[in-house]
């Protein structure tokens, strides 16, 4: 089932919105190529927005460290963090964003959980 | 003498398993090295990372397992000998011997011992005040009970700031911070840093003592304890922790061939050669030339990384790797403070946005007009935009 999230035109491009009216929150990304992304918000080695990264190449670098995280795929290329994150389906209808949550279990950092 | 062997077979002696190793081994093997790598840790623990022994780690939030470097599903290919430390260098043969009378050889030995905690001169019987460096430092803290308890804390760095609002948390009854400033880091980071981050204790109920130095702790009857101020004061406390700073852990090279800093730091140049062929050195226990002449910051742990990234490329005879602006972040309380750039140089601070009150401030820092550091509180978005356009911009001026 796919949740409205937020709008289109509250996205800016190569920024992140962080949401949590989901739990655990998510972040969506308009890229600056036009294209609608969204993962889980959360570091999974620490508790950081990833909105609030720096989005580049289709990829999120945390605001804290240097892990980045592939928009497509969740994958991390390099430490701190060790784990990916989970990457939910995105559908533009108009200018409403829905999301169709991923249905594996969140990775989120140590310390951190559902709440 | 050996020359230094560049060759991806050769064997790669890493002399220390904290941030640095850990990342000179990482890197090395990302160049495509793919002869043996040892690394040699005092400790008889995985490699671990530090920063959240002062936080998630001292609260209970997280556990050691989750401050492990090494990647479980995806470890990397090296040899640790664990639980006994260097205790001499030798440069003919290239190796070093361990505690244990182990001599392991290396065709480069990477010396990245790190640093120990700074201790006040004079103890009590009860062994006076805590330290906070190693997981056992933190263990020793987590144990502590700390709910209902006075505390002191000596130091007014990240570090001791740090474990202020974790012992907050944990419901410490009352907690005085004794540090040399007024203003805890306004000297480094400019005076409205230094109000913003002390109203941020203040306004929590932290007190902080005159601007002066700890000099001893004594035992009271009563099981308490006393520190003792320089000015005469005295502070009682039922737990005290020491965060003055660290030394770099090289007394077992003292009498050796290396040349070593008035701090004790193993002077390299800015790709941790030491001078002696083979032999590379860095993080806390090294100080390279960018650091020895004030450009580069000490002690932090993103330099640790990034000297790690340099001596593995320059070691695998990989293109050199750049510097990136400096580093840091702190974590107190709901706040993250982060700053980067060349902070140190600056001779103008500018708030560009927020309040000294209101835990959100932006500051920018200047050399004589031009923009060269940054430092935000909650400021993730507008400080990490800051460090890529900057390192844009570096890379695109090499």
């Amino acid at each position: 089932m796919s949740l409205k999230v937020c709008h289109l035109s509250e996205l800016t491009p190569g920024e992140g919105l962080r949401i949590e009216s989901v739990s655990p929150p998510i972040a969506v990304f308009l890229t600056e190529e036009g294209t609608v992304h969204a993962i889980d918000d959360t570091c999974t080695h620490q508790d950081a927005s990833l909105a609030a990264g720096w989005v580049e190449d289709c990829k999120v670098e945390c605001p804290l460290h240097e892990s980045s995280f592939c928009l497509l795929t969740g994958e991390v290329d390099q430490p701190p963090a060790k784990q990916k994150v989970r990457v939910h389906t995105v559908e533009v209808r108009g200018d409403d964003v829905l999301v169709e949550l991923s249905q594996e279990a969140p990775n989120l950092p140590p310390g951190v959980s559902v709440s | 003498m050996n020359a230094p062997i560049h060759s991806s077979e050769s064997t790669v002696l890493i002399v220390g398993a904290g941030l640095a190793g850990y990342h000179v081994a990482r890197q090395a093997r990302q160049h495509g090295h793919t002869g043996p790598i040892s690394i040699i840790g005092d400790e008889n623990r995985p490699a671990y990372d530090r920063p959240a022994l002062s936080k998630a780690f001292l609260n209970g939030t997280v556990n050691f397992e989750d401050l492990h470097l090494d990647d479980p599903s995806n470890p990397l290919e090296v040899t640790w000998h664990s639980g006994s430390g260097a205790v001499e260098l030798s440069t003919e043969p290239l190796g070093v011997r361990t505690a244990d009378g182990t001599f392991h050889a290396g065709d480069n030995v990477v010396i990245v011992t790190g640093a120990e905690a700074q201790r006040l001169p004079s103890f009590g019987r009860s062994g006076g005040a805590f330290v906070l460096r190693n997981v056992e430092d933190g263990l020793a803290l987590r144990e502590r009970m700390i709910e209902g308890q006075r505390i002191a804390v000596v130091g007014g760095g990240f570090l001791g700031l740090e474990a202020v609002s974790t012992f907050l948390d944990r419901g410490a009854a009352e907690i005085t911070v004794i540090a040399d400033e007024q203003f805890p880091g306004e000297a480094r980071l400019g005076a409205a840093v230094g109000q913003a981050i002390r109203h941020l204790h203040e306004q929590r109920g932290v007190k902080f003592g005159p601007p002066v130095y700890a000099h001893s702790v004594t035992d009271t009857e009563d099981g308490s304890q006393v520190l003792n101020l320089t000015n005469g004061d005295a502070v009682q406390a039922d737990v005290i922790v020491c965060a003055i700073g660290a030394t770099p852990a090289t007394r077992w090279l003292r009498d050796g061939e290396l040349t070593l800093g008035p701090s004790g730091a193993i002077l390299c140049d800015d790709f941790g050669f030491t001078g002696i062929p083979g032999v590379w050195a860095a993080g806390d226990c090294a100080q390279w030339t960018s650091q020895a002449a004030g450009i580069r910051p000490i002690g932090q742990w993103q330099e640790a990384v990034e000297q790690a990234r340099i001596v593995a490329a320059a070691i695998m005879g990989a293109p050199p790797v750049p510097f990136q602006e400096p580093y840091f972040w702190s974590e107190q309380y709901d706040v993250m403070i982060q700053g980067a750039g060349r902070i140190a140089q600056s001779n103008e601070v500018h708030i560009l946005d927020g309040s000294i009150e209101g835990g959100d401030l932006l500051v920018s820092y200047r050399l004589d007009g031009e923009e060269i550091g940054i430092l935000g509180m909650n400021r993730m978005r507008e400080i990490k935009r800051w460090r890529k356009m900057r390192t844009a911009r570096v890379l695109a001026s090499a």
